[in-house]
């Protein structure tokens, strides 16, 4: 499973378990237009973590939390796991 | 059995709630401390598998993720998190050092909200844990020589309160627990003078133990403390009463 697709599918489930009616996820889809508030966002990194062993969030010192959907499956690409 | 990470739990209060925690037969507990003392390596021992130690200088704050990792990978999830280990140097303010001031506020604010951070966004991730932080009565009270140390116990309050009420809604309770003066190696300075004072300025002439602050932290991580959250309790044997 690629990255994307591994974020989808945990967005999908913590969706499901928040009770949050997930939007078609794309791109240029703003995180803030995703139903998603800041805790479930902030599941969703600590799943990652779980899962992909990675949190491209706190290693960078100059942490600006990505605005849109695309933004933020490009944070994981780019993190050297 | 559920796995909780007892920091400071080399000595004095720490090990107290090791040792209880791991002899209920409910927990797996993991004490962080800088070195495993005698003590503790003892009650490992005894503990039969149910006690584990973990070398961490807490104060180093960028190694914390990486610790609480390294936890994780090797006991699985964290349901408990004791914020325990702490320094209580004293001194007059007028004369206390930058250094130490800075020293004392990093290892007893910084660290527990950094070790929080990586433990409980985990927490939040399965839906369910519980954290407990040790302040002190003189977070809210006063101690002439102690106003770093008060500040830095105040602190932990304050992070309790609001923390709880952030991670409520995942299931995590937060709540902080505050002793009066108990006999460790922390409060060694004080004279049989002060402690005599202390003593009968309490309700039941007494000083706490370490083992009642023990006592508080498993009913906070059991099916009594389920709940209870942002909130602070006083073990003091009526010292503040
Ligand atoms: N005793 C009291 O009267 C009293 C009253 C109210 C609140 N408290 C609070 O209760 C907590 C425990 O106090 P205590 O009296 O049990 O103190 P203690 O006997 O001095 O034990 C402190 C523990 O913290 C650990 N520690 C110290 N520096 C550390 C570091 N940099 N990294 C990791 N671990 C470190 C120590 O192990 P190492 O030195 O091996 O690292 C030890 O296990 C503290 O937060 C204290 O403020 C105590």
């Amino acid at each position: 499973m690629s990255v994307k697709s591994k974020i989808f599918s945990a967005m999908k489930q913590i969706a499901e378990e928040q009770k949050v009616a997930l939007p078609p996820l794309e791109d240029d889809l703003p995180l803030n237009d995703t139903g998603f508030d800041s805790l479930a966002l902030a599941i969703l990194v600590a799943r990652l973590e779980d899962e992909l062993g990675i949190d491209p969030f706190t290693v960078a010192e100059d942490a600006a939390f990505p605005s849109t959907l695309g933004e933020f499956v490009r944070a994981y690409e780019n993190v050297p796991a | 059995m559920r796995n909780i990470l007892v920091t400071g739990g080399s000595r004095g209060i720490g090990l107290a709630i090791a040792r209880r925690l791991a002899a209920s037969g409910d927990y797996n507990v993991v004490a962080v401390a800088r070195r495993e003392s005698g003590e503790l390596a003892a009650a490992i021992r005894e503990a039969q598998r149910c006690l584990h130690f973990r070398a961490c200088d807490l104060a180093a704050t960028d190694a914390i993720p990486a610790f609480a990792k390294s936890v994780r990978d090797k006991f699985g999830a964290i349901y408990g998190l004791v914020n325990n280990a702490g320094i209580g140097t004293d001194g007059l303010l007028a004369t206390m050092s930058n250094s130490q001031i800075e020293a004392l506020i990093r290892l007893n604010v910084l660290s527990p909200i950094i070790l929080t951070k990586y433990v409980a966004r985990h927490m939040m991730a399965d839906g369910v844990g519980r954290i407990v932080n040790i302040s002190s009565i003189v977070a809210s009270t006063g101690y002439s020589g102690l106003s770093v140390y008060a500040a830095s116990k105040a602190a932990v309050t304050g992070f309790t309160r609001s923390l709880a009420r952030e991670v409520g809604k995942v299931g995590i309770t937060v709540n902080a627990i505050a002793p009066g003066f108990i006999d460790t190696e922390l409060t060694s300075s004080l004279d049989d003078q002060g402690r005599r004072r202390i003593t009968g300025r309490s309700a039941l002439r007494r000083l706490p133990e370490a083992d009642d602050v023990a006592s508080m932290v498993e009913y906070l991580l059991g099916e009594g403390g389920r709940n209870i959250t942002g909130t602070v309790l006083t073990v003091d044997a009526g010292n503040t009463a």
